[in-house]
């Protein structure tokens, strides 16, 4: 991959690595635990559950205003990217018992649950990080007794405040919202490809 | 210009598995085809291909500003009056557009010929972008090529820098995906676009075309209920126009890549648009609008054949080479009902008994890189095979 030349027409430098789909070398045992560590290692932070806005405030005394920062803009992230449900009991059924609240929009009404809590990151620099955090009551749920992000990512125990977290834990999450109907597009790629015997390739040019 | 026969590499195919490349064998037939490749001069690829792609990308982008304006254009465009004021609008905040690819006949002789602008959903990117970048690699490192061979292609590097330009544009750090379903390839290209996305810091979502859903407030969703706020899709404007789901997606202000101005340039009507607005420029072609045919019988068009293109169609289907006494060609497909248009016939060149075609492509408006497929058949159809291709 060396290069020698001032006005190379090509890409200078691919990171072969990443492109890679899979491994070039076959361990001699894969276990599922084994790629998970792999996918997941990278850069950890430590991150500071709290339950409400005054365990933040006693916790820093000292950073009141940020607390509140974090406190509100989490409620406001989990209106927005909470799973959302039909009927209370889908949602309690997945959250436990009174863990659900009724959602009004433009298109009617939905549930979704509490924000169980909001987790801070980097809480010393000017602009912490913060996510809403869920947890269930549940016993039909994997979620049962720990925190989770809206999309479903396993902070760790709720008896526990801190916890280290991944460098993915604070991204902001797409909204989410309840869907009515599926399967408005692809008719005219359907009309199409029944001309023919062998409608081929994809729908590029 | 040379077409140079080479060895294919022994461990290609598995290579192949590795990288994820999937559909470089297709019906039993060979996609990619490494036992030969195309060698260019520098001033072959500077002078008659990248400058010239970059100067009609700049004509292109006229014909849109003339068409997003103009009521009567935007019918003869055949794009439905529900979209001209999406249209013109996307236009106007001109919402970035991430790639396309131009089709040349070119000899390395004569200067190059617009045969047409795949400006919205263009594929053989990753085989372009990366695969034959690293054939080259490969062939350079073994000395089976000049350490001084070089390759115009520049894709992957501009495709994640764009990709930065457009998470800046819309101040986003996630982005979906769509393909639709059944097609290796288009879930290929897809999946290399995300690459270049993740490169580029963005975090990615797929949806198949076919999956999205619908939102209670008239949002798209992606199978988690996901609301899909910014979407690649590899799917044609011209059939989400057409699809129940279509005026959703202006009034579910889905910021789409490639944004919908971009279905003028997708358009064969930009062809006779061109040639109105840049008659006789060496790059292009004549061609007309149906309503112009008479023009067909100018005397100084006595001598020539015609092909003729529906406004929408893709790979070189419905199209018909005649001319004034005779058929010589034509193909069938599914294509024509939004009308046709008529391009001067340029035959493609012929080597070792391949008729070979140039795809030119652009990111953005910088020129970016070339593809070389070869076809049996005079008319480049789907089963035509992808060759990789050197500077020396």
């Amino acid at each position: 991959m060396e290069t020698n030349q001032a006005n190379q027409k090509r890409s200078r430098f691919i990171d072969l690595a990443k492109m890679r789909k899979s491994f070039a070398l076959k361990p001699l045992a894969v276990g599922v635990a084994g790629i998970m560590l792999s996918a997941c290692s990278g850069s950890r932070e430590e991150a500071i559950v709290f339950t409400n806005l005054d365990e933040c405030t006693d916790t820093f005394p000292d950073m009141q205003a940020k607390c509140e920062i974090a406190y509100q803009q989490a409620l406001e992230e989990a209106a927005r990217t909470a799973p959302k449900y039909n009927t209370a009991s889908d949602c309690e059924h997945e959250f436990g018992a009174n863990q659900c609240r009724q959602y009004s929009s433009g298109g009617g009404s939905f549930f979704m649950p509490l924000m169980a809590g909001y987790m801070i990151g980097n809480m010393m620099s000017p602009r912490p990080y913060y996510q809403p955090m869920f947890t269930s009551y549940s016993r039909s749920s994997p979620y049962r007794y720990r925190w989770t992000t809206a999309d479903g990512m396993d902070i760790g125990d709720i008896s526990k405040r801190n916890h280290r977290v991944r460098s993915g834990a604070f991204e902001k999450k797409p909204a989410v919202t309840r869907t009515i109907s599926r399967g408005g597009f692809g008719s005219s790629v359907r009309a199409k490809s029944n001309w023919g015997s062998s409608r081929s390739k994809g729908w590029g040019g | 210009m040379l077409r140079l026969e080479i060895a294919a590499r022994e461990n290609w195919q598995q290579m192949a598995k590795d990288y994820g490349f999937l559909f470089h064998t297709m019906y039993g037939e060979p996609y990619w085809d490494e036992t030969a490749y195309y060698q260019f001069t520098l001033e072959q690829i500077e002078r008659d291909l990248e400058a010239p792609t970059e100067e009609i990308h700049q004509m292109c982008l006229h014909i849109v500003d003339q068409v997003a304006n103009n009521d009567e254009l935007l019918r003869k465009f055949a794009i439905p009056e529900a979209y001209w004021d999406a249209v013109l609008t996307s236009w106007q905040q001109k919402e970035p557009s991430l790639y396309s690819r131009l089709d040349f006949v070119y000899d390395g002789k004569s200067p190059a010929k617009l045969l047409e602008n795949n400006a919205d959903t263009p594929t053989s990117l990753y085989e372009s972008g990366f695969w034959q970048w690293l054939w080259l690699e490969n062939n350079v490192d073994k000395r089976v090529l000049s350490t001084r061979a070089d390759q115009f292609n520049s894709l992957q590097e501009k495709l994640v820098n764009q990709f930065k330009v457009i998470a800046n544009y819309y101040q986003i750090s996630y982005m979906h995906f769509a393909c639709c379903k059944d097609t290796a390839e288009d879930r290929g290209t897809v999946q290399y676009l995300q690459d270049c996305a993740k490169e580029a810091g963005l975090t990615t979502y797929f949806v198949y075309i076919e999956d999205i859903g619908l939102g209670a407030n008239g949002e798209f969703t992606d199978l988690q209920d996901n609301v899909i706020s910014h979407c690649f899709k590899l799917y044609p404007w011209e059939f989400m126009q057409r699809d129940e789901f279509g005026p959703y997606a202006i009034s579910s202000n889905t910021a789409w890549v490639e944004p919908i101005w971009k279905t003028i340039l997708s358009n064969k009507a930009l062809l006779p648009s061109l040639w109105e607005s840049f008659k006789g420029h060496p790059n292009l072609l004549p061609a007309f609008f149906e309503s112009d045919k008479h023009l067909l019988d100018l005397p100084e068009h006595s001598n020539s054949k015609w092909v003729k293109k529906p406004l929408y169609s893709r790979e070189g289907a419905n199209i018909e080479v005649f001319s004034k006494t005779s058929t010589d060609l034509s193909s069938d497909g599914p294509y024509g009902e939004e009308g046709f248009i008529y391009q001067a016939f340029t035959p493609l060149p012929k080597y070792n008994n391949n008729y070979t075609l140039i795809g030119s492509w652009l990111v953005n408006d910088q020129a970016a890189g070339i593809s070389v497929r070869e076809d049996a058949s005079p008319i480049t159809q789907d089963m035509s095979r992808y060759l990789p291709h050197i500077i020396l």
